[in-house]
């Protein structure tokens, strides 16, 4: 560094401001509650997600036990369901991101394969979910400019305003270099608070292998706080009061960080509009209905939705029908279904195109994936559980409809649900795509500041 | 003297050029959120007709079947949305949508936009509502943080007063110059508001006008308690820049910290129960009462012995109905006082939850507004649950008619034969009545009591703070 001097009193000056320590304060205090917050919800869905294994577990000890003394009839091993538990994300604390809303388990259910698929998420205050969570994340890509900008809103722009600028420059530097280094200096404290309580929350609760994760999302907040100290540069380098900078970043601030991601929300909402639920839901009670019409008389009774009252003979014929209607009906809807899915995908490629319109954007969506709370880490589940219906159907329907029982045999087949996380390469390209993105941003933003700020630029060199 | 200040300030706002540009900017946002939202209503009141008739199509057509097995078809309703879900949508996208009607058991409304929509959403939406609510406060701040004491710094100010201008006077015609230029800005809004609620199809239902109307006082009065606050500050502070700093942080909390903090504070003081507790607890009061000590088993056997007693038989097939249908009468009797007792007490709490969130904007009066302009608009979760309440007794009402059809129409002792398109067409398709603007204005009272005692305190400080107006 050509002039460490430079950077050390700038630093010395920040610890003489009263009003710098109380914004390091703050910001600490709102890191500490942030991950203490996201450490409750963790901890609450590990909770849900231990009992539902721990359920799971017992009946399989139980089924095995019970397997060992006598077969079983399929139905009623089918009955009780397969549950698919999502498994705590590898860095919960990080971001809450979609897991308080979309569901982390679904119990498949033979019978119910074709009914709607179940949504129910736990019973969270819907003005909660609007509001959204105070975690890591919410600190780190909303709170964290606002911290910087405090620090940095003023770097050239009052010297020029009260008329020192020159006198600052007598020293021999270049306006950059003094710009860049008081920068560096004052955003120094925050960049480290904020990759301290990164590590914090990695520390306290990051699932085995959860370290390539830790140092990518390091990375991505120190690209994200570099963005906004690049901006704070760019913003300096044309203000002409400190008033007029603050403005400025203050509004540039509301724009990526409010308005930008509400407006590509709306955005791919209208280009892509949002299936209608309710229509593929009555699509599937239309294809159920017909199904049911064709599935002959015998179906038509009560004993179709109670086949445990039925007569003990004949029991075995109307679980069969049932799941002869039933694959119809999953037949019918299935192109309804994918179309339904796909479009739900492009929208969410489309927000993945669209992220680098804000830094904002790209960094929650970087947070949620490296927490594992994000949109794609919840729709692979999704899928996951699409295919555990798939083994439950392949499994049970053919052995019901030859009424075999099942035996010991046939334990280590049961189907069960064995989350398979997303591919590193694929979640790993999305994020460092965003980490590239935003580097490149405020390289650019720099460069183009460097060039602003040259001696000639500046009218330094013409009086 | 007064209105002469004032429009020297409208004017001196008109002509600063970075206002302008904000200005614009929050304006066309809220034409393009407001226009968006009509679409949106359109089509989702479309999606929802569409498939509420298919829907009753399917039941019709159902053919011939069992009346029980047509009660476990059960029937699917969707949920209504409000004409004035095009100025604010509340909770629309973050309640469910659709709800199964089944026997036995009284099911949530499921199906969230909100899970359906990518993760843009969680950081807030586009309406009217949330451009009000946190952007305008954006521009008062712009307007007034440097009206006074951006004057003190440049000595402007003892000059006025050296005039011989009373401070009170200074401050009021800035406060009315200031509160004009907003009102000018805000006025498109609200035609244009009007006039997207005046094209919607049966947009003057409920008595939307109303509810718009007050809608507008609500707006007002926050941005009336705004600007005092800013003045305030801007009276006091030493600097232009202090007045903003100041300004910005309270910002700041009052909308992005604030929603959030209030919602960890409901949750702690008066928490939700875990979802798979809740589905057992209501599991095992239907199976062994409320009480605990009721077994559904032993309480049918009671009702059976009873009925006996009171025709003077001694066997259920001598009975001259279908004992089977009344039994499932009396247990969807007994099963819906569980339901009401455990939903209620959930929803009480729910809405409890956010009655302290509501007085909670005593600290930061975004929430106040933020309650009052859900419930005029209908979104908010009072309306919900009503929504899920007429749901929920039509469901009661459906299954009632096909267990009373099992009851008298089939012989005893069977679970019933085969019904036919006559017994689904007695059945009604599920009408909804939204509730009432007397309804709204209830749930909005704490929050419309949270703005007015917000405006009146801030007016009370700007007037103290008006008279001792330091030149320098």
């Amino acid at each position: 560094m050509i002039f460490p001097h430079l950077f050390r009193l700038e630093l010395r000056l920040l610890a003489r401001e009263r009003a710098a320590w109380v914004l390091f304060a703050l910001f600490a205090a709102a890191l500490a509650y942030g991950t203490w917050n996201g450490a409750r919800l963790a901890q609450r869905q590990r909770e849900i997600a231990t009992v539902l294994r721990q359920d799971s577990e017992q009946f399989q000890t139980q089924l095995r036990e019970v397997l060992g003394k006598q077969s079983v009839d399929p139905k009623a091993i089918a009955g009780r369901g397969t549950t698919a538990v999502l498994p705590p994300a590898p860095l919960p604390l990080l971001a809450t991101g979609q897991s308080d809303l979309s569901p982390g388990h679904e119990t498949v259910v033979l019978w119910k394969l074709a009914a709607p698929a179940d949504t129910r998420s736990e019973l969270e205050n819907p003005s909660h979910l609007m509001a959204g969570r105070f975690d890591l994340a919410f600190v780190l890509v909303w709170l964290f400019p606002l911290f910087l900008l405090a620090l940095l809103y003023d770097l050239m722009a009052g010297d020029r305003e009260a008329g020192t600028l020159r006198l600052a420059l007598a020293q021999g530097i270049t306006p950059w270099r003094w710009m860049a280094r008081r920068a560096l200096a004052r955003a120094l404290p925050m960049l480290a608070l904020a990759a301290l309580a990164t590590l914090a929350a990695g520390l306290l609760d990051g699932a085995g292998g959860a370290g390539t994760r830790l140092a990518l999302a390091l990375a991505v907040i120190l690209a994200y706080g570099l963005f906004w100290v690049a901006l704070a540069l760019a913003v300096n380098a044309v203000a002409r009061s400190a008033t007029n900078a603050a403005t400025a970043l203050g509004a540039a601030w509301v724009l990526l960080v409010l308005v930008a991601p509400t407006l590509l929300n709306v955005t791919v909402e209208t280009l892509y509009p949002t299936p209608s639920r309710p229509e593929l839901v009555a699509a599937g009670r239309k294809a159920s209905g017909e199904a049911e019409k064709r599935g002959g008389e015998l179906l038509n009774s009560f004993y179709r939705d109670h086949p445990e009252l039925a007569p003990p003979d004949q029991q075995a014929d109307f679980a069969a029908q049932h799941l002869t209607v039933q694959s119809e009906v999953g037949r019918a809807v299935e192109p309804v279904r994918e179309k339904f899915d796909a479009q739900l995908a492009r929208q969410q490629t489309a927000v993945a195109r669209w992220r680098f319109l804000s830094p904002a954007i790209a960094t929650h969506e970087a947070l949620t994936d490296l927490a594992g709370t994000g949109y794609w880490r919840h729709r692979v589940f999704r899928e996951q559980v699409g295919g555990l219906r798939q083994a439950v159907s392949e499994f049970f329907t053919p052995r019901i409809h030859k009424r075999e029982p099942i035996t010991l045999g046939d334990f280590d087949q049961l189907p069960r649900f064995e989350f398979r996380e997303e591919p590193t390469g694929v979640w790993m390209s999305r994020v460092v795509s965003s980490l590239a993105g935003m580097l490149v941003l405020a390289g650019a933003l720099s460069a183009w500041t460097w060039r602003s700020v040259r001696p000639a630029r500046l009218g330094l060199l013409s009086a | 003297m007064i209105l002469a200040i004032a429009r020297k300030e409208f004017l001196d706002a008109w002509r600063d050029g970075r206002f302008r540009i904000a200005a614009v900017v929050v304006v066309v946002l809220l034409g393009v959120a407001l226009l968006l939202a009509w679409q949106q209503v359109q089509r989702t009141r479309a999606e929802h007709a569409a498939a509420a008739t298919l829907e009753r199509e399917n039941w019709l057509n159902q053919g011939e079947k069992n009346s029980h097995s047509a009660a476990h078809y059960g029937v699917y309703v969707f949920k209504p949305v409000p004409p004035l879900a095009i100025f604010d949508r509340g909770l629309e996208p973050f309640v469910g949508t659709t709800v199964y009607l089944e026997a036995h058991r009284q099911n949530q409304a499921a199906f969230l936009p909100a899970q359906d929509a990518t993760a843009m959403r969680r950081f807030g939406e586009l309406t009217a509502a949330t451009g009000l609510q946190l952007l305008t406060p954006l521009l008062v701040v712009l307007l007034t943080f440097g009206a006074l004491a951006g004057e003190r710094e440049r000595g402007t100010l003892r000059q006025v007063l050296s005039l011989g201008v009373r401070p009170r006077d200074l401050v009021l015609g800035k406060a009315l110059g200031l509160g004009l230029v907003l009102a000018a800005l805000l006025l498109p809004v609200a035609l244009f508001s009007a006039v997207a609620l005046a094209q919607l199809p049966g947009g003057d239902a409920g008595g939307s006008w109303v509810r718009l109307a007050w809608l507008g006082g609500a707006y007002a009065l926050y941005l009336a308690a705004i600007l005092a606050v800013c003045l305030a500050v801007s009276a006091v502070a030493s600097t232009a820049r202090a007045a903003l700093a100041t300004l910005l942080v309270c910002w700041a909390a009052n909308a992005v910290l604030a929603p959030r903090l209030g919602g960890d504070l409901a949750q702690r003081v008066l928490p939700t129960p875990k979802l798979a507790e809740f589905e057992a607890a209501m599991h095992k009061a239907v199976q062994e009462g409320l009480d605990g000590h009721s077994p559904r088993q032993q309480q049918l056997q009671e009702f059976a012995q009873e009925t006996l007693k009171k025709h003077g038989k001694t066997r259920l097939e001598e009975l001259p109905f279908n004992f089977n249908g009344l039994v499932m009468l009396e247990s969807e009797r007994l099963a819906g006082k569980v339901f009401d007792h455990h939903f209620g007490r959930l929803w009480d709490r729910l809405e409890s939850q956010d009655r302290l969130v509501t007085w909670a904007g005593l600290a930061a009066p975004l929430l106040g507004l933020r309650s009052a302009s859900m419930a005029l608009a209908g979104t908010d979760f009072t309306q919900h649950r009503h929504f899920s309440v007429a749901a929920e007794q039509h469901r009661r009402d459906f299954v009632r008619v096909l267990n009373e059809d099992l009851m008298n129409s089939t012989a005893g002792g069977h679970h019933g034969g085969v019904a036919d398109r006559s017994l689904w067409e007695k059945l009604p398709a599920f009408r909804y009545d939204p509730p009432t603007t007397a309804h709204a204005l209830r749930a909005a009272t704490p929050g419309l009591m949270v703005l007015f005692l917000w405006a009146a305190g801030a007016w009370t400080a700007l007037l103290l703070v008006a008279p001792r107006l330091k030149p320098n």
